[in-house]
């Protein structure tokens, strides 16, 4: 399972032979925005830390558009960053393209590798679609484990409000219900890694499952987390970025996230189970407010694409949900729409929702990709409740929404571990505790933009 | 006429007693035979609940889904399954063994027939059970492709897979114990060439309607208000 370094990497290493900082940049076809991610980085290490050795490596998906020429001819000039002391050594700056499963993963590991090869004394990750990022970003993610014996670094952004929903609604309220680590963005995607973390990375055997493509930013968290690494978040301001993947389909996206959730769940079940709340990681940086790009939702389509599951559905969601769940569920179904009522689908019966969704993904009630497919319309319905709840606060209101969620998720742990070590594990809720009403909310004036 | 009395009575002694020395050895060493293999299916089938606790194997229904076949709750344990099948083999053993006892040409057909059937139908029983787990599987994949792709009638394209797959089963099955087989290789035909015919009319007479449907999709995916949601984790 174990993949080598590349030969062209590994000859690369040996000429450089050493260096205490690596950057990563995985890639493909980001010609447009990797330039000026790759000059931030390079401000980034000739600012702050212009007395270590850095290597900025671009592992590169086979991009056809020139990104990484775009990587070897982004320049920066060092009298614009009126730099206090001289970098002691030029940052060196490569490209490969990397071997292996497609994916984020694949791309990291190549990154990891390099890191490893060269003894680097910490790793740090970005994406090469941002337009957000700064030089300060570079420090706020390496600082903390060059120099205060962190292990790793979690971004902290400000999001808009309907931005990073996968996260808000899913990974986010279960990681920090399981793990006990209050780590806001888990799956954001840029991270410092220290090379004691990097080494036992390396070391896993599952880089050619979900972790290869999408699964690998709750990977890293996960298991930064369960095996008792230090782990702390940094504040990097916005983050603009591109689209991901367009080409990627939503379904794809949740069951490779939520699929490597839930593995993980499985793998450290004896690490979950022992604890009880959760606390704050540690935040670094000085938060300020930034302006954010809008996001127009369409909440009439979620609706539908949950009336249209709730339909359909019923079969699988009869082996996977318990049976108040499912009455729940289809009562919200029923209610949709009379009246002008929306959607409002509660803290609770999503907690619920979730929860056994792990459960059945565990026991195998069906095949696993199958369970995590039949997940899409009963997120879309929580996004679109999540939006019409949301509508009219402001950023502070909704991050409170999302605290209480996480809360909900905790109190549900005690019967999660029952469910899952095969008890009846039947939490208290009854289902009008569940939230199987429908809200008398009018129509959403988001919901109708088209 | 005393005397003819007593040769009859004799006589039907004497046919008794054949019958009784013939048959009652036989009868009585069958009945052992069924009543040991009883007691051995009972004592085999009480050991394995005892011992065997299947652990991997239950892993091995659940994983592949065959628990769920064939008990929907997802209950089936594989040493209830392992215990009752090695019950039920050694009391069927029993019987056929009893039958071969009496060494008749009836019971000698019987059993020959029985026992040269038995593999066909074993390959038969795990053909239709492969066919109706595949069928399931893959209609309900489709099922839920279909529904997250927005694809009209999924329930129906659902139970398309399953039949097909089932029917597929059948003819092979059938194949397998000799069964009509010409019977269901022509029906196997003429419904592929149905469905076949069907598709391409459907495409034909309906050519605008599907292409409408992947025009709207090809749309609704270009629409970048909807993308800026979903490409944000």
């Amino acid at each position: 399972m174990a993949t080598s370094l590349p030969e062209e990497a590994r000859r690369a290493a040996d000429v450089i032979r050493r260096a205490d900082i690596v950057i990563g940049i995985p890639s493909y076809n980001n010609e447009r925005t990797i330039g000026h991610v790759v000059r931030a980085a390079y401000a980034g290490l000739a600012k702050y830390f212009p007395q270590l050795t850095a290597v900025v490596v671009n592992s590169d998906g086979g991009s056809t558009d020139g990104t990484q020429e775009a990587v070897l001819s982004a320049r920066v000039e060092a009298n614009s960053l009126m730099l206090l002391s001289t970098p002691l050594l030029a940052a060196h700056r490569l490209t490969f393209p990397y071997h292996g499963v497609p994916g984020k993963g694949s791309a990291f590991r190549l990154v990891f590798q390099m890191a490893e090869q060269l003894d680097a004394k910490v790793c740090a990750v970005v994406d090469s679609d941002l337009r957000s990022i700064t030089p300060e970003w570079i420090d706020l993610l390496i600082r903390p484990v060059l120099f205060a014996g962190f292990d790793f670094v979690a971004p902290y952004y400000q999001r808009h409000k309907y931005d990073g929903t996968i996260t808000n609604s899913i990974v986010y309220p279960l990681t920090r219900m399981l793990y006990g680590v209050s780590v806001r963005q888990p799956i954001g995607g840029e991270f410092g890694v220290s090379a004691r973390l990097v080494k036992r990375y390396l070391e896993r055997q599952d880089w050619e499952t979900d972790v290869a493509r999408f699964g690998i930013d709750i990977w890293m968290t996960t298991l930064a987390l369960a095996e008792g690494y230090r782990v702390c978040q940094s504040f990097l301001g916005a983050k603009l970025h591109d689209a991901k993947d367009p080409g990627s389909d939503l379904s794809a996206m949740l069951q490779q996230v939520v699929g490597s959730v839930f593995n993980l769940m499985e793998e450290y079940s004896p690490v979950w189970q022992k604890g009880s709340g959760s606390t704050p990681a540690e935040l670094f940086g000085f938060r300020f407010d930034v302006g954010l790009d809008p996001i127009h939702v369409n909440v009439h389509r979620m609706e539908d694409a949950f009336r249209r599951g709730c339909e359909e559905l019923g079969e699988v969601w009869e082996t996977v949900l318990e049976k108040k769940t499912l009455s729940a569920v289809r009562a919200l179904a029923a209610g949709l729409g009379k009246n002008g009522n929306g959607l409002h689908l509660s803290d609770e019966l999503w907690a619920e929702v979730v929860l056994e969704f792990a459960c059945a993904y565990r026991r195998r009630s069906l095949a696993r990709g199958m369970i995590l497919r039949s997940l899409t319309p009963l997120y879309l319905a929580r996004v679109a409740s999540f939006v019409r709840d949301t509508e009219n606060l402001v950023a502070s209101q909704v991050e409170d929404k999302i605290e209480q969620l996480c809360l909900t998720f905790e109190t549900f742990k005690p019967g999660l571990i029952a469910r899952w070590n095969g008890n009846s594990g039947q939490s208290e809720a009854s289902p009008v505790e569940l939230g199987a009403v429908v809200s008398a909310t009018n129509e959403s004036k988001i919901g109708g933009e088209k | 006429m005393i005397e003819v009395m007593k040769k009859v009575l004799e006589s039907a002694v004497d046919r008794l007693q054949f019958q009784i020395t013939t048959y009652l050895p036989s009868l009585l060493a069958a009945l052992t035979l069924v009543l040991g293999a009883y007691l051995t299916a009972l004592f085999v089938r009480w050991l394995i609940y005892k011992i065997f606790k299947g652990l991997t194997i239950d892993k091995f229904l659940r994983q592949s889904g065959v628990a769920f076949l064939v008990d929907p709750s997802g209950r089936l344990r594989a040493t209830r399954l392992a215990a009752e099948s090695a019950y039920w083999c050694i009391l069927l053993g029993g019987v056929l063994l009893g039958l071969n006892v009496f060494g008749t040409d009836l019971t000698t057909q019987i059993v020959q027939g029985f026992v040269f059937l038995l593999p066909k139908l074993f390959v038969a029983g795990l053909i239709l059970l492969g066919g109706t787990w595949l069928g399931h599987y893959l209609g309900r994949s489709m099922l839920v492709w279909a529904v997250n792709e927005n694809f009209p009638t999924p329930r129906r394209l659902a139970t398309v897979v399953r039949i097909l797959i089932m029917f597929v089963a059948v003819v092979v099955a059938a194949d397998r114990l000799d069964f009509a087989k010409q019977v269901f290789l022509s029906a196997f035909i003429i419904i592929v060439g149905g469905v076949v015919l069907a598709g391409g009319l459907a495409i034909g007479l309906s050519g605008n309607g599907v292409r409408r449907f992947f025009e709207e999709k090809r749309e609704q995916s270009r629409e970048s208000n909807e993308r800026s949601l979903w490409s944000h984790l």
